[in-house]
């Protein structure tokens, strides 16, 4: 590796094996032609200059081109067909489902714009039993979920009663396996309910804070390493009730492409000026910045009031993990203010599970604003904001949720407590240091077989968040159905709510699935991925070979 | 497919004709139409030629210029609603490369078409037509404009 520069090179790799287009007649390429001649793969390995401490892999394939002109064919074909249906739907020939205005109605200005629901009435409808599905059971690393029927294509469902048992559960955001009802967290939460009962029956700055809340808070801001924390009822509200609170009107908000839905409304509630950089893409963020400083406000050129980055830490559709480091970098050249939402990422990465921060080896007093939700590995609910002293102390009083949406309930309270002091090891075991480790390795794993298996994969190597691409909109509703069939639940995902020809499922690894687990989940998804023919890579990994390469082995390349 | 958004694109619409391989695909679908046309023992090359002219831009006007707003819900609140997809491309933006390639392929369709009829009088009047059809609400002079509130 060399110093200085992201590169699109693809080495040789330590093994000595070379992956496909990497020989010809036998004798391998040169890496630099090789990486001339890798043009459809973009892949940084990044050790730029020293800011980074280790190996930065991130891999987004792009879309091989037969494929997308399949889909393309294909929301043509469903989209000529929902013409069709909504004709026949209108001239009566067909019975029509969904919402219409009353006869009586007719000559008023129309209550719904029929168009806006073309996708869901004819293409979401037919896939909608991969959604919303009902769970029965705890969301550990096996659910049971509720059978369901429809005789009307999807329109209406109907309970046969059924539970299938023992769904791998592979959609859940339960990274360090906290979710279960059963254990340490369990009984304390239990014997905090029994103490405090449920609700809480106040805001913040009524009567609603306990001294649960403040030992909650202490316990985060020592688990970030910042100065003070505080925590909120709901995830999404903290970002989008926050954010308004932090920056206003002459305020510039640098944002991320593919940034959630929570920081994007706090944004646009702000009402800051937004402007979004391309994903990941430091180039485009530094651009801004150098833009925002030299010619200010629009109209008066007045420099801005702030300027705040947001970025999260883990993408949960892309699995990627922000470039923090050079964000940092970034920030303080150009005196901006950074604001990471870890909601994906805390305890999920790094050595000690303390987020992308520490994956990094960063000091968490250079971000800003630390964000991030109770949600994912600690298997509670609500969100918390970590900072310096005077910044906290400024959302207590500032804040829309402090002022006026009700605070966590205790039993939540205690159950973040319990898991955070089991990650953090002061409830005297090892468990939350092997959850951690379990959850690195699944992840190394899972994402390793499934590039071996062929299957375009999305993100960075060590995220535990995996899109496996399937692109064509017919294979969306497939793969859910197969995988329900085979016992395995997951999330899929396509247009709009992903760019049209990036379609997905979204798998979440846990620390609560074991490698049994892991290998019947990655045999089932080999079989569908032969049966819908989803193994698209053109860049197959080469399973390891112990002895190094010599010019007679080229065949095994293909 | 509303399963939590992966972008803050507010309405992917816009973004549609730019997606990789969408120029190709449009290509062979214009392709292919030509081929039934011609595989259709009636018709003559010339009358092939001028019907497939006719209907890819009769496609194109229906699909870029007659239907408005957008077939998902958009988080602005349907500022697109009145927007044909033309004027929506790139959010208004003129002359980016999407809006070239779909100006200029009717104009390259339109002179094959009159190379293989031959420029016979008929055919011209209606290869023109149609062509004008495509072309005139594509002038940046007339973006958002109804005239005699057609299409309000």
């Amino acid at each position: 590796p060399e110093p200085g520069g992201c590169c699109c090179r693809r080495p040789l790799r330590a093994n000595g094996c070379v992956a496909n287009g990497e020989v010809r007649n036998g004798y391998v390429r040169s890496s630099a032609a090789a990486a001339a001649a890798a043009a459809g793969q973009i892949h940084h390995v990044t050790q730029n200059g020293g800011l980074y401490k280790r190996p930065f892999n991130e891999a987004f394939e792009e879309t091989p081109m037969l494929v997308a002109v399949l889909t393309y064919v294909g929301y043509g074909v469903l989209t000529l067909f929902g013409y069709l249906r909504d004709f026949l739907r209108h001239w009566r020939i067909e019975k029509c489902h969904h919402a219409t205005e009353r006869k009586e109605q007719q000559d008023f200005v129309s209550l719904y714009q029929d168009f806006e629901n073309f996708y869901t009435r004819n293409l979401y409808m037919r896939i909608r039993d991969n959604w919303n599905r009902p769970i029965c059971s705890v969301p550990g690393a096996r659910v049971d979920i509720m059978e369901r029927q429809s005789h009307d294509y999807n329109w209406s469902f109907k309970y046969t009663g059924n539970i299938i048992k023992g769904v791998i559960n592979m959609g859940s955001y339960n990274y360090l396996g906290f979710a279960r009802n059963t254990g340490s967290c369990q009984e304390a939460a239990a014997k905090v309910l029994e103490e405090y009962g449920v609700g809480v029956c106040s805001t913040r700055q009524e009567i609603g804070n306990l001294d649960k809340h403040e030992e909650l808070e202490k316990l985060v801001a020592s688990f970030l390493g910042v100065e003070a924390a505080m925590a909120y009822g709901m995830g999404f509200a903290t970002n989008s009730m926050n954010i308004p609170a932090l920056v206003g009107k002459g305020c510039l908000i640098l944002s991320d492409e593919l940034n959630h839905a929570s920081l994007v409304l706090g944004a646009r509630l702000s009402g800051a000026t937004i402007r979004i950089f391309k994903h990941n893409n430091m180039q485009s963020l530094e651009k801004l910045l150098k833009d925002a400083i030299v010619y200010g406000q629009p109209r008066t050129r007045r420099p801005w009031k702030k300027i705040l980055i947001l970025v999260e830490g883990i993408y949960s559709m892309e699995g990627s993990i922000v470039r923090l480091p050079e964000v940092i970098a970034l920030k303080k050249k150009y005196k901006a203010y950074l604001y990471l939402d870890e909601a994906h990422s805390i305890g999920a990465l790094g050595p000690t599970g303390r987020g992308v921060v520490d994956y990094f080896g960063l000091d968490p007093q250079d971000v800003d604003v630390m964000m991030g939700t109770f949600t994912k590995s600690f298997g509670a609910s609500g969100g918390y904001i970590g900072g310096k002293k005077e910044l906290i102390d400024y959302l207590r009083t500032h804040s829309h949720s402090a002022v006026y949406a009700t605070s966590l309930s205790p039993p939540v309270v205690e159950q973040i407590v319990t898991s955070m002091k089991c990650i953090m090891g002061q409830d005297g075991t090892t468990l939350g240091k092997e959850c951690i480790q379990q959850l690195a390795e699944n992840t190394r794993y899972f994402r390793r077989r499934l590039k071996e298996m062929g299957f375009i994969i999305y993100g960075n190597e060590d995220s535990p968040v995996v899109p496996l691409m399937l692109y064509m909109p017919a294979k969306i509703g497939a793969f859910g159905r197969e995988m329900l069939k085979r016992n395995i639940g997951v999330v899929v995902v396509g247009f709009p709510a992903t760019p049209i020809i990036e379609s997905r499922a979204r798998f979440c690894l846990s620390a609560a699935h074991t490698k049994e687990i892991l290998d019947t989940a990655l045999k089932e998804i080999d079989e569908v991925g032969d049966l819908l023919q989803l193994k698209y890579s053109r860049h197959r990994l080469v399973p390891l070979l112990d002895r190094p390469f010599d010019e007679t082995t080229y065949e095994e390349t293909e | 497919m509303n399963v939590g958004v992966a972008h803050s694109e507010v309405n992917p619409n816009t973004r549609v004709m730019n997606s990789r391989g969408m120029w190709l695909t449009y290509a062979l679908g214009v392709g292919l139409l030509h081929i039934v046309l011609l595989s259709i023992p009636f018709f003559s090359v010339p009358v092939a030629w001028t019907l497939t002219n006719v209907i890819h831009n009769l496609g194109m006007y229906v699909f870029l210029h007659a239907v408005k707003g957008t077939p998902f819900e958009t988080p602005d609140q349907g500022k697109a609603r009145l927007l044909t997809h033309w004027e929506q491309l790139d959010y208004g933006v003129q002359f980016t490369s999407s809006r070239k390639f779909f100006t200029i392929s009717p104009i390259i369709l339109y002179f094959l078409a009159s190379f293989y009829t031959k420029y016979d009088p008929t055919h011209f009047i209606l290869n023109t037509a149609s062509l004008l059809t495509v072309l005139i609400p594509k002038m940046p002079q007339l973006h958002g404009v109804r005239i005699f509130g057609i299409n309000k």
